[in-house]
């Protein structure tokens, strides 16, 4: 049966001519896992909040959306509320009261249904989603994955029939996104649930969907399964084919000609058995030893951690455990590891928010926490928080950008200048005049590294800085972090997207436990780790060891074809 | 917090018998009511915080009721009976050092009482109990403490970001330090609204709006409760009949009087005595019994 058809439907937001959807055709039935993908602003959002009128923005509208055999608009509030599911991107934002056991009632609240029922509601729930062992805790105790799983499970509390998911794993680290993404699966599967979801990471989507639905610039260009999709995709030349799985994108740039009609591999598993069908007779090259000293003799050392110790508390535990690393002078150097190890707190030792009790942070030969604000943070170190939006003070981006000049001692006409410059730099002509908050999250990025950059850093620091951005996006990022870098910026990341370090990054670093166990180059660090690698290493380390990113194994599969 | 059988029961009866005990308190002064109160307070906040209670009545409670105490006789010179005169002229009484000894028992008392209405009655009970008279005001006091805490947290996130490109509030003279308090405030009201605009939607898409709003507990009213709500009414009853004959009043000024022994009176203060100690009672109870059936393991 279908539960959403939606015929001609178009979109303008008030005051705009162009189209943000424009005629878009699609049926859903019941109980389908649909994904739609598109680049930031290709009006993905926009399409689905179409299909909960509540959520639905202000604008002209045409066409019908029909919801189980009745226009949308008819449906009444009630039910609207109830079976139509809806989790935003932002879990703390979608949280609204201060009790994990209250947040999961308070759609049965709205709904009015009696203490009895809610009771018996809330207890399958939290049974369903492991939520048990935290039930009485306050909801800012938890973690940003149990933060969003809880925000779905006070939706799936509800009954809906049809769970509508904006980006939600935008937010998450890769581990927390893996199981939240695995709990969607599971209600689709288990419950039967529809689920209409936007996502990033389609790594761990597509193989859980039935249906992938390619959006750009407002219209539907692909609609299918995520295999014929992908193909289409590739078959276009689109943009976002980079976006799509590791294993498919090697696939289709190593097959070409007739085979191309099979199965693509949507999964690492997939991948590895197409490629031990077709190139098991390569050779398995040995793994690299991990070089121990990386360093160079004749670089100056930019940052040093010279065996430092840090805790945040007299009493409390050690955060930062005998922590040694040098980054040379011009080096692009990138932090791994998962949550809580204590990478962020190595940042705040290096900007001097913290000091260290034992050992010495040392920025080219000078320990941050005792040098003048002035001297630290100008023309020497940046950094780009993890949140762009707390650098944000002006109504509009370039008033924000001048803002930073404003006590520099700068004329006019070289604040202009300097300005001017930083924005062609950062591609933010069309966005001079929006305000910083209106911009896209790889805009907002991009901005606040511009404002940072302002700052002349010759050390540049990175929190996270590829969080929820797309590919499209972060692909633009790392191009401008590599320009950066060749000009002679000296740029440490900390960072969970381990696909990202090995393509941009020159070294790599992997922390643990507040220390790190592991440096090398990025190729040589990647092709050492087992797990914590990219997928296309993953897929071809049976192979080639070393083949770290998706060209590199494509490659050596073209390689070993002329052999 | 140690597990005090007490702050198990449903919060209606929390509330009914801290109303009670710090009502009593406050009303009745005979030296015997302020002793039987006293020790229940005492012994009620040992059993909530153990060791802190104990160094927490030494060192702020002590000093305080002895402070009180003497400052009374020194100020209030009412009384018929003069013990001797200051050096100022002025004469001590006998009575104004009892009423002095009396108050500062009486204020000491309501203090611990309120200590450990604190530790019992958290932000849930009393959501839940406002709740049950406004169930708007219960929604938004639970709003409230979830924002609190992350607008606190914002704004440690800003701080930090704005003193890494050199501007915080911790740093230059005056007028630089008032600029950036005043831009930490603007971004964190920004980014309030902004972000506002999310949780509304997400209050929205989860029928937020809808008529017939019900308020759902964790909080059952069981059978254990009903029972200790009777117990507590029943002796309510005979302590509050006991201050309406004045079987426990006492007259300070210009003499001291109080009534004589009474089978009434005797009565009056058991139910009073009952009444001071039940949250020990209940947990000594409770901790009884545990150990019969560990030994019984």
């Amino acid at each position: 049966m279908e539960i959403y058809r939606i015929q001609g439907l178009s979109f303008a937001f008030p005051g705009q001519e162009k189209k943000a959807l424009s005629s878009i055709n699609l049926t859903i039935s019941s109980g389908e896992f649909v994904t739609v993908i598109g680049k930031s602003g290709s009006g993905k959002s926009t399409l689905l909040r179409q299909l909960k009128p509540v959520l639905a923005p202000h604008g002209t509208r045409s066409g019908f959306i029909e919801y189980n055999g009745k226009p949308l608009g008819e449906v009444g509030h009630r039910t609207q509320a109830a079976e139509i599911g809806f989790v935003l991107q932002h879990p703390d934002n979608s949280i609204v009261t201060d009790k994990v056991w209250h947040e999961l009632a308070f759609g049965l609240e709205s709904l009015g249904l009696n203490v009895g029922t809610i009771r018996l509601r809330v207890a399958e729930m939290a049974s369903f989603f492991g939520i048990q062992t935290w039930f009485h805790r306050s909801v800012t105790e938890l973690s940003g994955g149990q933060k969003q799983l809880l925000a779905l499970a006070s939706v799936m509390a509800m009954h809906p029939s049809v769970l509508i998911l904006d980006e939600p794993t935008s937010q998450l680290d890769p581990i927390a996104a893996a199981d939240f993404l695995a709990t969607v699966g599971k209600i689709n599967r288990e419950l039967g649930t529809t689920v209409i979801m936007t996502e990033h990471r389609l790594e761990e989507v597509l193989p859980l969907s039935d249906r992938l639905v390619v959006m750009d610039d407002g219209c539907i260009i692909a609609d299918d399964t995520p295999q014929i999709s992908g193909r289409k995709l590739h078959e276009l030349g689109h943009p976002m084919y980079a976006s799509m799985p590791a294993p498919m994108r090697i696939y289709t740039s190593v097959e070409t000609g007739a085979i191309f009609s099979q199965q693509l591999p949507l999964t690492v598993k997939e991948g590895r058995q197409w490629l031990l069908n077709h190139f098991s007779n390569g050779a398995v090259e040995p793994a690299m030893e991990i070089e121990e000293d990386l360093v160079a003799a004749d670089r100056p050392i930019a940052i040093e951690f010279r065996d430092v110790w840090f805790k945040y508390e007299k009493t409390g535990p050690d955060i930062i455990k005998d922590l040694s690393i040098r980054v040379p002078k011009g080096e692009f150097h990138c932090i791994v590891g998962g949550n809580g190890t204590g990478k962020s707190t190595a940042l705040s030792l290096l900007a001097g928010i913290v000091r260290p009790y034992r050992g010495k942070v040392l920025l080219e030969g000078r320990q941050p926490s005792s040098m003048k604000t002035s001297d630290l943070f100008r023309k020497f170190l940046g950094v780009l928080p993890q949140n762009p939006q707390a650098l944000f003070v002006k109504k509009t981006v370039e008033l924000d950008l001048y803002d930073i000049l404003s006590d520099s001692g700068l004329s006019h006409e070289q604040q202009k200048l300097k300005v001017q410059d930083v924005t062609v730099f950062a591609e933010l002509e069309p966005l001079l005049a929006k305000h910083p908050y209106d911009l896209s999250g790889g805009e907002q990025q991009r901005a606040a590294l511009a404002k940072v950059l302002l700052l002349e850093p010759s050390i540049l620091i990175l929190d996270e800085p590829t969080k929820g951005l797309d590919g499209f996006f972060k692909e633009k990022l790392g191009l401008f972090l590599q320009k950066l870098n060749a000009q002679g910026v000296t740029i440490l990341m900390v960072s969970h997207d381990v696909e990202f370090c090995a393509k941009y990054g020159e070294v790599c670093s992997m922390f643990f436990d507040g220390a790190v166990v592991s440096s090398g180059s990025a190729e040589s660090f990647f092709s050492g780790n087992s797990f914590y690698t990219t997928s296309a290493n993953r897929m071809a380390r049976h192979l080639w060891r070393d083949a770290v990113t998706v060209e590199g194994v494509v490659q050596r599969c073209l390689n070993s074809r002329k052999m | 917090m140690r597990r005090d059988s007490f702050a198990g029961f449903h919060p209606f009866v929390n509330l009914a018998y801290f109303a009670l005990v710090i009502g009593c308190s406050m009303a009745f002064m005979h030296p015997l009511s302020l002793a039987i109160s006293l020790i229940g307070a005492l012994s009620y906040s040992v059993v909530l915080n153990g060791r802190k209670a104990i160094l927490f009545n030494l060192i702020y409670m002590l000093p305080l009721l002895l402070v009180l105490a003497a400052f009374n006789p020194l100020f209030n010179h009412a009384g018929a009976t003069i013990l001797f005169y200051l050096p100022n002229g002025n004469h001590v009484t006998k009575e104004s050092i009892v009423y002095g000894v009396a108050a500062a028992c009486m204020y000491v008392t309501v203090i611990i009482w309120f200590s450990c209405f604190n530790k019992v009655m958290t932000s849930d009970k009393l959501i839940y109990l406002f709740g049950k008279v406004m169930p708007a005001l219960s929604l938004i006091l639970s709003m409230t403490l979830r924002f609190v805490p992350r607008y606190r947290h914002q704004l440690s996130v800003i701080s930090q970001a704005q003193r890494c490109i050199g501007r915080d509030v911790t740093q230059g003279n005056f007028i630089q330090k008032a600029r950036g308090g005043l831009r930490m405030v603007s971004i964190l009201t920004t980014w309030a609204f902004e972000n506002a605009i999310e949780t509304a939607d997400s209050m929205k898409a989860r029928g937020y709006g809808l008529p017939k709003r019900t308020s759902f507990s964790i909080y059952r009213f069981d059978r254990r409760d009903i029972i200790v709500l009777a117990i507590l009414t029943a002796l309510a009853a005979v302590v509050l009949a006991g201050a309406a004959w004045g079987s426990n009043s006492i007259r300070f000024f210009p003499s001291i009087a109080v009534k004589g022994y009474s089978p009434f009176g005797a009565a009056v203060y058991g139910a009073y005595f009952i009444v001071c100690l039940l949250p020990v009672m209940l947990q000594l109870m409770e901790e009884v019994k545990w150990r019969f059936i560990e030994s019984k393991a």
